[in-house]
């Protein structure tokens, strides 16, 4: 056995303890510096810490079922832990032992922790009650380990007093059958040891090592024990009930062995020691196998896995996680037979009829110990091609037996045997061996002689099939495909080295497998694809479709040539694929045993026919599959067919919303229909009203009975004739308020006046028909009221109304204008249809009828609403208003699809210009701006902030623009391509295409702070500058939600506050430089700089400087009030002491010496043009952008602080475009 | 220098590379070809006095007489002189469609290219489009189609020509090329095709061209990679001092945040200033005048006296 194979390593302090979790793939590592590690060892990464030990800790175990772990440390203790990461904490703690505890174990099914010590003792705990129940003594020097017998009642401990010993605990488990142990224990605990003995006895004492003895374990099943010692020997023991004797002893460490354990499936011990070695030995030759040594490292302890084919052992400066053998069964598939080894058989297993049988023997290829490594199959000479690792790389040669036989023979009597690395059949009577060491790959025919020898032509660890009359080479940073027959390498492409190659069943694509990599590539190697992944990948197979199938450790995934991978399922234990088909994953197991997996492969073969464009077979799996996860719909979304994305959507109220979502009117009526909810019909109402789709809105205000919505529709669309049925319904409803709307509408004056009178208005009933012209009707009123023309005569005369409605331009009401462009495929087509064959032109019913169904519609809902009392029958109506209208807006709609069709060449028109696209999806200035579009940006900030200074934006607007589109020339000679920057580089669907974010919110708050450091640095010209320019910048910057909005808004007011500060400050500085006797107002600007809402730093300065502006003119009060208000913000030690200073000297003093328009105790905003106080209730005009406040007469000027918007302007804010 | 390295430089755009290329013998198979690319580089580099010189004075052969007349356009700067050399390729265009036209299939193509070429800088997108025809066999004249199709914002078609051309075309570099093209513009996949095929041919081992670099720092512009565009951009102007499609680029990645404004206004004015008659620089000044023109149409009032 030559191989160990390293599967996890880490670095750390000194390993003392391990512990295998028995089901996830976790380990648990005592150190001696305190610590116990929880490693993923598969992932790689250490999940966590427990650190409550004081000194080294060298016993470490974890539950056989519960997620608790148990640890024994140099501070006496034994503590149990939860390990689950939500409750990862220290449970309870074993006080006890006196010295060192050097083991910890828990019974596979008492609640027992079995523990060994320096103390002489081994020691069982309950761990329910958290009692010691017994102590076992007799040993008489430090217990070194103590061990369950993983059946009987039995412990094994070894003891530095060079003894192994097993004790009986049978009479522990009759006498405390539950749980919990004897109710007196606790209380005798402190009593002594003798209480316990009556529990155990010792069975055996072995003796026969020379030095203290470090480890005992017992067999898993045979009665036999071996123990490791200081005398460098590890000694098998046999034992039964009487007695128990030496049996042999495993020589050859060369310093202490500190531990050895039993192989669990195999007749093996592996044991390691201070000599830096882990050998492996055969249990019944009691020969070594197997040395691997460390340069640095001695080892300290052993654990294998309950289950699996994995060691671990814990060494000076680390852990290493291993295996002994390969698991991956040597297999090699030819039509619908699998040739595999197991249990160094070749056997072939049917995939069609599951027959499975033995049909060759490789017992005496190489080392018993190992399995072979690869199978080459060739099905002419039915022959297989066999290597084996050991003995430094053997192949055979043998035959398959015609038919299994009775009588399995061996290869050892005909096969072919030499040295070689790899081995497999390139043609029907040669194949290729490669020497490793000699870089030589020789052909040979099926006599075992050399035809032909090459010299491989790069450093090849590996050599696969590579097509006809080629191989591939695997190198360690290359794959090479080599022409054997010309001797030349074809194509050679960089990959980490190659470990399998798989052909796909038609010979064109080829997988090529590493570690972490899977390159699909096609027979020339000429195109390829890499999918990397960061789970070790073990094994692949193809899918009849060309779909790559794999598993990793944990997964079996798919990838498609293109290099677009999913998961198809997870798996507790890998797996090795062998074939695909259909719905079955055929694979081999750890133990070579052949296992298949049922999946479901609509998820890669739709992807696969979305990728060949294959609409039919996409229709075919749309409608037959019935599950479709939220993933698919996500992909669909991501690769732009949101559309179709619609069409996996079964449950009715996700539909909807998708349908709504996308436009799609049809889709959306359809369930809306089934939904039949008012909120769904009103949602409907606003995406129809959106596209301009005025026969949905009116079927969904029909639905709703939104009556005053609908008159009003009619009345926008000009339908003058709906409007007079819709009067008749009000009329039959009784509800005056739509009698006088609908009369309004129609222009009914007669109608209105009726509707006034009815309700009791007389007076304006009378003013109607008389400003009407309607005499009669009038003085009939008038009548009506007992009233005559002299009781009114102060009434004034309005004149002659001319209140009509305007005159139907366009009959709108027959047409549709849709504004969203019907981009409709073939796949939106046939599914709209619901069939493929629906392509033909369908018989629809044309415009005229739809709109006769609708009004039939309305006549069958006047009738109703006479006879009211009658149960209302929603759906009576509606079958009338159904599909007719629906299906002549397809109508309307298909001609325009069609005629989209092929018009490549001369005759190709101009596209849509993907700036259009932009201004289309977004009503943010910004957006339009770096579209070019600047008439509607400006008009768009003027609307929305009142600016109307433009001027100081146009170094924006430029770069802007100039930052949204690049240029590249990849044809020679032409002039470049203009290329529009997106914002969202994943979105490419054109309705919801926008710009790059030239500038992003984040970098404006950086040019803010900026500001803030000139203000603390009192660079206050310069502050100025900045604050303008950030909130210039502010306003053309792309937000994308409530939450950029909000943060937006914030920075929009401490900009604007800032500013109006540092100006205020600034206005301050002039005048006393230049007006030096106008104290009054500098002391009044002083005030309101420190009014301005400025963070707690700045505030400091502005009080500070106020503060000493108004004590040098004696204004005391005033002085003392800031002090105030700067002790409030906990300044430095000296300031404040300073503030205390003035707040003295204003008790002394309490006077102003100046008056000056301030009172502090209403709260004012400063206006930003005069610099004065507005107080709160006084009138006051704001600046549309910014919310600065300015004193009324300002209203029409350009705002002073930002210089863009008109004071008082009215604005609509900012738009939420998201 | 082999013919099939020479080509690949060609459409990656290794201009430099292949004007400073010695020709081979005079009796060598690939001489013709490799002529015609070089006179070509020389063209691509708005150098058509070399390329002129490249060819020589010739008159027999057709591929020469179409590259002679698309020096000569892109030289001359009068409308009249410029319209003499359309009219020159029109009527080699014509003179290969005759019924006894002894010409190969390629040379065919190789003229409906250049005459293409001429055609689009002309502005004449129609005529270039029916030169080329719909069903040409040949991947240049594709390369074109597609880049006029997505000019004129009709990625679909582009998309549909490389379909067709997919067909009978193998799986050449210029193919992969041109799928990258209409990736640019469609932003399918995040990009991920354009970025994977400069990626790719970044890291073949046979060919340099600093645009590459700068095609690939395009990309990741676009892919909103601004920081990475940088560096791409940065090592191909290395490579390239001055090379104003990487400048162009540059600046905008400058003003996406790569650089501080400040340092992205200067590096813009220079840029300006070198070549004002990058498309960039033409479009922004169109864009200024257009600023002007709205803003004239609001009324700035007076600022209040403080």
């Amino acid at each position: 056995m030559s191989v160990m194979l390293t599967k996890f390593e880490s670095k750390s302090n000194r390993v003392k303890g391990l512990a295998f979790h028995p089901t996830q793939p976790l380990l648990a590592a005592a150190l001696h510096n305190g610590s116990v590690q929880l490693w993923n060892y598969r992932m790689g990464v250490l999940v966590d810490r427990f650190e409550e030990h004081e000194g080294p800790v060298r016993g470490v175990a974890i539950h056989p079922t519960r997620a608790l772990l148990a640890t024994g440390g140099d501070d006496s203790k034994i503590k149990v832990w939860d390990i689950r990461p939500q409750n990862r904490r220290c449970l309870f703690t074993l006080h006890g032992h006196l010295d060192y505890v050097r083991t910890v174990q828990f019974h596979h099914e008492m609640p027992w922790i079995l523990s060994a010590s320096d103390d002489q003792t081994i020691r069982i705990w309950n761990s329910t009650s958290r009692n010691c129940i017994a102590v076992l003594t007799g040993h008489s020097h430090y217990v070194m380990s103590a061990q369950f017998h993983p059946k009987e009642d039995l412990i094994v401990s070894a003891s530095m007093d060079q003894t192994v010993r097993v004790w009986d605990i049978s009479t522990l488990r009759k006498t405390s059958p539950n749980t919990s142990g004897p109710g007196g224990m606790s209380n005798t605990n402190s009593g002594g040891f003798e209480t316990f003995d009556s529990f155990s006895t010792v069975k055996h004492v072995l003796e026969g090592h020379d030095r203290g003895v470090n480890f005992a374990v017992f067999h898993p099943t045979l009665p036999l024990i071996i123990s490791a010692a200081d005398d460098r020997v590890v000694k098998i023991w046999r034992m039964s009930e009487t007695k128990a004797w030496e049996v042999d002893s495993c020589r050859g460490h060369f310093n202490n062995v500190s531990s050895a354990l039993f192989h669990p499936k195999h007749e093996l011990i592996v044991s390691c020691g201070e000599d830096k070695t882990v050998r492996v030995w055969d249990l019944t030759k009691r020969t070594a196998i197997q040395t691997f040594r460390r340069e640095q490292d001695r080892f300290w302890v052993l654990a294998s896995h309950p289950n699996l084919n994995l060691f671990a052992a814990g060494h000076d400066s680390g852990l290493i996680v291993f295996k002994l053998e390969r698991e991956r069964p040597a297999f090699s598939v030819h039509q619908d037979t699998l040739y595999y080894v197991r249990d160094k058989y070749v056997r072939s297993f049917d995939f069609g009829t599951g027959s499975d049988i033995g049909l060759l023997s490789v017992r005496k290829f190489g080392s018993p110990y190992m399995p072979p490594r690869t199978l080459s199959f060739n099905p002419a000479e039915r022959a297989v091609l066999l290597t084996i690792s050991s003995d430094n790389g053997l192949y055979e040669l043998s035959t398959l037996p015609q038919q299994a036989q009775g009588e399995v023979k061996d290869s050892g009597a005909e096969g072919k045997r030499a040295s070689g690395q790899s081995a497999i059949f390139v043609a029907r009577n040669r194949f290729a061996v490669l020497n490793k060491t000699a870089q030589l790959i020789e052909v040979r025919d099926l006599s075992n002689s050399v035809v032909k020898s090459i010299k491989a032509p790069v450093q090849t660890n590996e050599i696969f099939y590579g097509g006809t009359a080629c191989l591939i080479l695997s190198s360690t940073s290359s794959v090479v495909l080599y022409d054997i027959q010309q001797q030349k390498t074809i194509a050679e492409i960089n990959s980490p080295p190659v470990k399998y190659v798989i052909w796909s069943a038609d010979g064109q694509l080829v997988a090529l497998m590493s570690k972490h990599t899977i390159m699909i590539a096609n027979k020339t190697f000429s195109q390829h694809s890499l999918i990397h992944e960061t789970i070790r990948i073990k094994s692949g197979a193809w899918d009849d479709s060309g779909v790559f199938i794999y598993s990793t450790l944990n997964h079996v995934k798919y990838c498609l040539s293109q290099g677009d991978h999913g998961v198809i399922c997870t798996l507790d234990n890998p797996v090795y694929l062998t074939r695909v088909k259909g719905k079955t994953i055929y694979c081999l197991d750890r133990s070579a045993r052949p296992r298949t997996i049922t999946f479901d492969p609509t998820e890669y073969r739709f992807k696969l026919a979305l990728l060949k464009h294959n609409y039919e077979e996409m229709l075919y799996i749309i409608k037959t599959s019935t599950l479709m996860g939220q993933s698919i719909i996500a992909y669909l979304q991501q690769k732009g067919f949101p559309e179709i994305a619609l069409h996996f959507v079964q449950e009715t109220n996700t539909r909807f919303e998708l349908a709504i979502e996308c436009g799609n009117l049809d889709v959306a009526m359809e369930t809306a229909k089934t939904i039949d909810r008012p909120e769904c019909w009103d949602k409907l109402a606003q995406q129809a009203l959106k596209q301009g789709n005025h026969k949905v809105v009116e079927k969904a205000y029909q639905m709703t009975k939104n009556f005053d919505k609908l008159s009003f529709l009619y009345l926008a669309t000009g339908s003058t004739e709906k409007l007079s049925k819709m009067q008749k319904i009000a009329d039959a409803r009784g509800d005056p308020m739509s009698r006088f709307h609908n009369a309004l509408y129609t222009g009914d004056v007669e109608g209105r006046i009726a509707t006034l009178r009815d309700v009791g208005l007389h007076p304006l009933a009378y003013l109607t028909a008389k400003t009407n012209g309607y005499e009669e009707l009038a003085t009939e009123i008038l009548e009506a009221a007992g009233l005559t023309e002299a009781d009114i005569d102060d009434v004034p005369d309005f004149g002659p109304s001319t209140l009509k409605p305007p005159p139907v331009i366009t009959p709108t009401t027959d047409l549709n204008w849709p504004l969203v462009p019907a981009g409709e495929n073939f796949f939106d087509r046939a599914l709209a249809n619901g069939t493929l064959e629906g392509i033909e032109p369908s018989t629809y019913a044309n415009g005229d009828a739809g709109a006769g169904a609708a009004s039939s519609a309305l006549d069958a809902w006047a009738r109703e609403e006479e006879v009211q009392d009658e149960v209302v029958d929603e759906g009576g109506w509606e079958l009338d208003a159904d599909a007719g209208e629906f299906q002549s807006a397809q109508d309307d709609e298909e001609p325009d699809a069609v005629s989209d069709e092929s018009e490549l060449g001369a005759g190709a028109a101009p596209g849509v210009d993907e700036t259009e696209l932009w201004v289309r999806n977004s009503p943010l200035a910004v957006d339009h701006v770096a579209a070019g579009s600047f008439e509607s940006a400006t008009q768009l900030l003027n609307r929305q902030f009142g600016v109307v200074n433009f001027a100081p934006l146009k170094p924006l607007f430029l770069s802007v623009y100039r930052a949204s589109h690049v240029y590249i020339s990849p044809v020679a000679s032409l002039p470049p391509l203009q290329i529009h920057v997106r914002r969202n580089p994943s979105e490419s669907a054109p309705s919801r295409v926008l710009p790059v974010a030239a500038r992003s919110l984040q970098s404006i708050r950086a040019e803010l702070s900026e500001g803030y450091r000139s203000v603390a640095g009192n660079r206050l010209a310069e502050a100025q500058m900045t604050f303008r320019s950030v909130l210039h910048a502010l306003i053309l910057v792309a937000i994308s939600s409530d939450d950029e909005a909000k943060e937006w808004r914030e920075t929009v007011t401490s900009a604007r506050e800032y500013l109006l500060g540092v100006s205020i400050e600034l206005e301050r500085r002039r005048v006393a430089e230049q007006e030096p006797d106008n104290v009054k107002r500098n002391l009044e600007l002083a005030a309101y700089f420190a009014h301005c809402q400025l963070q707690p730093l700045h505030l400091q300065i502005a009080l500070r400087s106020a503060i000493g502006v108004f004590s040098r003119v004696n204004n005391h009060t005033h002085a003392a009030l800031f002090a105030r208000r700067l002790l409030d913000l906990n300044p430095d030690a000296r300031i404040a002491a300073q503030a205390r200073q003035r707040i003295a000297a204003g008790e002394r003093n309490p006077r102003n010496a100046i008056d000056i328009t301030y009172d502090e105790h209403t709260t004012f905003d400063i206006c930003a043009a005069s610099y004065t106080p507005i107080y709160k209730g006084t009138q006051a005009v704001r600046c549309p952008y910014t919310d600065a406040s300015f004193l009324p007469q300002y209203a029409g000027q350009l705002d002073p602080l930002t210089q863009l918007t008109e004071i008082g302007a009215a604005a609509s804010g900012l738009p939420a475009a998201w | 220098m082999d013919s099939y390295h020479v080509k690949q430089q060609f459409f990656l755009g290794a201009y430099r590379a292949l004007a400073d290329m010695k020709l081979p013998d005079q009796s060598s198979a690939d001489f013709h070809s490799m002529l015609l690319y070089k006179a070509r580089a020389f063209l691509a580099l708005d150098d058509p006095k070399a390329a002129l010189q490249v060819i020589g004075e010739d008159d027999e052969n057709v591929t020469l007489r179409a590259v002679r007349a698309l020096s000569k356009y892109t030289s001359v700067k009068e409308d009249t002189e410029k319209e003499a050399a359309l009219e020159e390729l029109r009527d080699l265009a014509l003179e290969i469609e005759g019924e006894d036209s002894e010409h190969s299939e390629k040379d065919k193509a190789f003229v409906r290219v250049l005459a293409a070429t001429a055609f689009v800088r002309a502005g004449e997108t129609e005529e270039a489009l029916e030169t080329l025809g719909t069903d040409t066999e040949d991947l240049e004249a594709v390369a074109l189609l597609v880049q006029i199709y997505l000019s004129i914002n009709r990625p679909d078609l582009a998309k549909k020509q490389f379909e067709r051309s997919k067909k009978w075309a193998e799986d050449d570099l210029l193919l992969q090329l041109i799928e990258s093209n209409i990736g640019l513009v469609t932003g399918k996949d995040a990009y991920s095709n354009p970025l994977s095929f400069y990626t790719e041919q970044l890291a073949n081992p046979s060919l340099t061209s600093p645009h590459v670099l700068t095609s690939r720092g395009i990309t990741r512009i676009l892919r909103n990679e601004i920081q990475e565009a940088q560096s791409d951009l940065d090592e191909s102007l290395k490579e390239q001092p001055g090379d104003a499609e990487t400048l162009a680029a540059l600046c905008i990645a400058g003003t996406l945040g790569a650089m501080k404004p400040r340092e992205t206004e200067e590096l813009w004015s220079d840029f300006c200033s070198k070549h004002p008659d990058h498309p960039s620089v033409v479009d922004v000044a169109i864009k200024s005048n257009l600023f002007d023109q709205v803003v004239a149409k609001y009324t700035v009032p007076p600022i209040p006296a403080a």
